[in-house]
């Protein structure tokens, strides 16, 4: 069939139009023989607009089709629907950018509009080589998969199982319940810890929508929104369960500091020095003790332990440090209890109200700096600046120190695992902290509770559901996806098996086929981001839309 | 990694030379074959006409006594020969490839591109004092012969390729062996093992490895700062007479786009170079839409590009072989050329070509901080 392009430029009200001699620009492209008609129109995205075209292309019996406009981040899917409408393949149209590249970077109009014939006649020359691309669709798939089943997995597994969606939890130890099971109590109303997340499991555990695999890791997840490819392997075991999903819900949670690496609080080295997580694992035994299971009577609590060297507040450690006063309180009725803080954080309507309530007779609080625990005869000494700057002491029995949290020690081959970024501190990035705070720069991956930093029970909860708000509305059971048209293609016969289109692929798209020695797209996976092209010295991947052919061709006529 | 560092606690073998280097190396390589620690070696032979060098891949252990581990010339880069014998597979042999330190490395680039496979091949490499143009030396092999031995004897590099002249790694440890014949006593030489199976090798062959490396490192330190200091300013020099668009173009001028300096280029492993593709080829009506623009086109056209987007591929890991401007019948300095761009590349990824098989090329290692010198270059 004969090729007819259409041109059709957009005035864009006076911002394209008062910039640009649009007349000339016509003249300058009207040329070619297989530029069938070069029109100007006030505003193209209108309705009318839209309609003028869609009328243009069928009266015109157009073959291509180039916009002359704005920026194709802002109308090139209007124009492509224009396309569908009008019966020719959305592929075969090309948007030249003459709004914001060029009239909106200039006030000279004879500049301007020598730039926009340039870029007109690029676009012109591109379309030629534009090939129709097909649209697939695909059914999206509504089960979520949940790693981690600790209180923030098992909300969101909770809130998201029905019966049109499966949720798969993944859990890496033998049992649910994550870090609350270890806390006989928790903050501020002094409700039983456990209770909250026993009846939470029981839940999970009837629900006949939640798949739960303890002892398992995530071992492969590949895939885009609405369609994940998910690979889990019980631990010790080679065999892997596969499964797909939707949307993915990473609630892996948090670990501690370890003190080990701040000799000064004698933590290894002393005894009865405990961690916070040591501490709530003895209360919740039922006895409070030292080691030659004698009662405690001077107990010292050290906060912000690893504070400086982590660089960050942990937000819940004053809180727990003051709940750990009531632990012993309530099972040491005479014990003393010594805080050595250096700020209190204790924001929020209920916590001020706590620390009020906890502070008394027996519990002291001591602003302090420097921070040292030693050996004093069987006991230990808490030696101290105090607020003046004095060196001080404070001989007690046991120290429990409150560690900053830290992300877990997988965090980095999960965030890998699910393409995912990491802060400066290791904790799961948010796509936007104000903004998204749960979204992550993967499309239909959330990050809930402290695996995206410090958090309490309640954030945590918030997170996960609002989690489960985003999935809910957004990956609903029978929605159509479309996976990427433009999308990498390696030809077998000139790909070298040189691998760097593999380490710099982002979406786990490309694999290696050991028999031809030659790397091979998913394209149901790739995202069409280009990284591979970029990186292969042999020409052999290309991507569609954006072949070397097209490129040079735009190029050859706008340089 | 500092030199000094990386070698001080590296020791190594003093070997008996009665005879000559040459002899008590392939004796070596003999003995190893014997022993079966090789089953093969990869190594320069001289060609029975007599009048040039080439690679063999020697499994008959007699042949060995023909063998030419220094040769004069460097008719393949050696690590086109490693990746021939090894890209589709190790193979079951073991293998000891006796290369140029150059040839080592470009050897070791070529495995971080999986186009060479390492676990079975022995890496060998050896003081080089540079090689012999290929053209100087066939022009009259056995005065060449002669320039070459008294030239390895004063360790004159004045009739070698211009990139040996001023080459800074002529003594590079990059395989896993190393032959060094600087700073040894008379009628010995070195045999430095840098990797656990060049200990291994050297163990197997009853090679004690107690002496200290200060000698040959001393030599050597001097030797590569020498070099060093002529290179900078050759680079100097060359960058006043090939930079900037209009020096580039005249520089090139002469090509006459054979693509020779790629096919013989050991890093330039893609099976069809883009420019040899069909995605730089045009029609008739492309080529007149560029004669009008710029006035003319020259034919065969993109010689710039091909030079300058070869240079963009290969650059980081160019290992400033020369064998390019051997292969250059138009005579380009292209060797100098793209070794000098090359110090510059590698320098912004603070990369060393072949320096080590675990350091990853710069273009797929990640780094989130990265090249803010080369921002500030648009101020």
């Amino acid at each position: 069939m004969e090729r007819k392009i259409g041109v059709y430029i957009c005035e864009c009200g006076p911002n394209i139009s008062e910039k640009i001699d649009i007349d000339k620009v016509i003249d300058a492209v009207s040329l070619p023989e297989d530029v069938a008609v070069v029109k100007r129109y006030k505003l193209l995205c209108s309705v009318d607009g839209k309609k003028f075209l869609e009328d243009e292309i069928k009266k015109q019996g157009l073959t291509h089709l180039v916009i002359a406009a704005c920026s194709p981040k802002q109308h090139e899917k209007t124009f492509m629907e224009v396309c569908e409408n009008a019966g020719i393949n959305p592929y075969l149209y090309q948007l030249a950018n003459i709004r914001e590249q060029c009239a909106w970077v200039t006030d000279d109009k004879d500049e301007a509009t020598k730039k926009a014939i340039r870029l007109v006649k690029a676009a012109i020359r591109r379309v030629r080589y534009h090939f129709p691309l097909e649209k697939k669709e695909i059914a999206c798939n509504p089960d979520v998969l949940v790693i981690g089943g600790g209180v923030a997995g098992l909300e969101a597994s909770l809130q998201l199982a029905s019966s049109d969606r499966r949720v798969y939890l993944v859990e890496k130890t033998s049992s649910l319940g994550g870090m609350v099971d270890n806390f006989e109590k928790t903050f501020p109303n002094m409700q039983p810890g456990s209770n909250l997340i026993k009846q939470k499991i029981l839940d999970v555990n009837k629900n006949e929508n939640i798949k739960v695999f303890t002892d398992s890791i995530v071992e492969e997840l590949l895939g885009f929104f609405g369609s994940f490819e998910v690979k889990v392997k019980a631990k010790e075991q080679d065999a892997f369960v596969e499964f797909d999903v939707g949307a993915v819900v990473l609630a892996t949670g948090s670990s501690f500091f370890d003190p080990k690496q701040t000799p000064q609080y004698g933590y290894g080295t002393l005894d009865n020095v405990f961690t916070a997580i040591e501490f709530e694992k003895m209360n919740k035994s039922g006895k409070i003790s030292l080691k030659n299971g004698k009662t405690p009577k001077n107990v010292a609590i050290v906060h912000c332990v690893g504070r400086n060297e982590k660089g960050y507040c942990s937000q819940i450690c004053c809180m727990y440090s003051l709940k750990f006063a009531r632990y012993l309180k309530e099972k040491i009725p005479d014990v003393n209890v010594f805080h050595f803080y250096s700020d209190m954080c204790i924001p929020g309507k209920s916590q001020q109200k706590f620390y009020d309530q906890t502070k008394g007779k027996h519990i002291n609080f001591i602003r302090s700096s420097n921070i040292e625990v030693t050996k004093k005869g069987d006991n230990v000494q808490i030696n101290y600046s105090d607020e003046d700057g004095k060196a001080n002491n404070l001989p007690a029995n046991m120290v429990i120190l409150s560690p900053a949290i830290t992300p877990t020690s997988d965090s980095s081959q999960l965030a890998e695992l699910a393409g995912i970024s990491q802060d400066d501190s290791g904790f799961f990035a948010e796509e936007h902290e104000k903004l998204n705070p749960i979204s992550t720069s993967t499309e239909g991956i959330y990050i809930v509770g402290s695996a995206q930093g410090p958090k309490d029970i309640p954030d945590t909860l918030i997170q996960a559901e609002a989690a489960t708000g985003k999935i809910l509305s957004s990956l609903v059971p029978g929605r159509k996806i479309e996976p990427e048209v433009k999308v990498s293609h390696i030809s077998e016969s000139f790909c070298i098996g040189c691998k760097n289109c593999m380490s710099v692929c982002s979406y786990g798209t490309i694999t290696f086929d050991e028999e031809k020695k030659v790397c091979v797209v998913n394209e149901v996976i790739c995202r069409g981001c280009g990284n591979c092209v970029a990186a292969c010295p042999s020409g052999a991947a290309t991507l569609k839309h954006f072949t070397f052919k097209q490129l040079y061709q735009e190029i050859l006529e706008a340089v | 990694m500092s030199k000094s560092k990386e070698t001080s606690t590296i020791k190594t073998a003093v070997l008996p030379a009665k005879s000559g280097t040459k002899k008590a190396i392939l004796d070596f390589l003999k003995n190893a074959m014997d022993k079966k620690n090789f089953d093969a070696v990869i190594i320069p032979m001289r060609v029975p006409a007599g009048d040039s060098f080439v690679y063999v891949l020697i499994k008959d252990v007699s042949l060995l006594k023909d063998a030419f581990p220094l040769s004069p010339v460097m008719s393949v880069q050696g690590a086109r020969v490693v990746s021939s014998v090894t890209r589709l597979g190790k193979g079951d042999m073991k293998i000891a490839a006796v290369m140029r330190p150059c040839e080592i490395r470009a050897t070791i680039e070529l495995a971080k591109f999986g186009q060479v496979d390492l676990e079975n091949v022995t890496l060998i490499s050896m003081d080089c004092p540079g090689v012999m143009p290929i053209s100087d030396f066939l022009s009259d092999p056995e005065k060449g012969m002669k320039l070459f031995d008294d030239a390895v004897t004063s360790w004159d590099d004045s009739i070698m390729r211009p990139v040996c002249k001023i080459c800074d790694k002529s003594s590079m440890i990059a395989g896993d062996i190393h032959i060094g014949t600087l700073g040894a006593k008379k009628d010995t030489f070195f045999m430095i093992p840098k990797t656990q199976k060049g200990n291994d090798t050297l163990e197997k062959s009853d090679i004690k490895i107690d002496a200290d490396l200060d000698e040959w490192h001393n030599k050597v330190t001097t030797l590569s700062e020498e070099k060093k200091k002529k290179r900078n300013s050759a680079n100097k020099d060359l960058k006043v007479k090939t930079g900037g668009i209009d020096n580039l173009i005249d520089t090139f001028s002469q090509c006459i786009n054979c693509h020779n300096c790629m096919k013989v280029c050991p890093i330039c492993f893609c099976r069809l170079c883009y420019f040899d593709s069909e995605n730089v080829k045009h029609s008739a009506e492309n080529y007149l839409q560029i004669a009008e623009n710029k006035g003319s086109i020259r034919f065969l056209p993109d010689t710039i590009l091909f030079q300058t987007g070869r240079m963009m591929h290969m650059s980081v890991s160019c290992v400033s072989c020369g064998s390019c401007e051997d292969a250059c019948p138009a005579s380009i300095p292209v060797g100098q050329i793209f070794s000098m761009i090359a110090d510059e590349t590698q320098k912004a990824f603070d990369y060393v070509s072949g320096r080590d098989i675990n350091e990853p090329t710069p273009l797929v290692a990640y780094k989130k901080d990265e090249l803010h010198e080369m921002e500030d270059a648009h101020d």
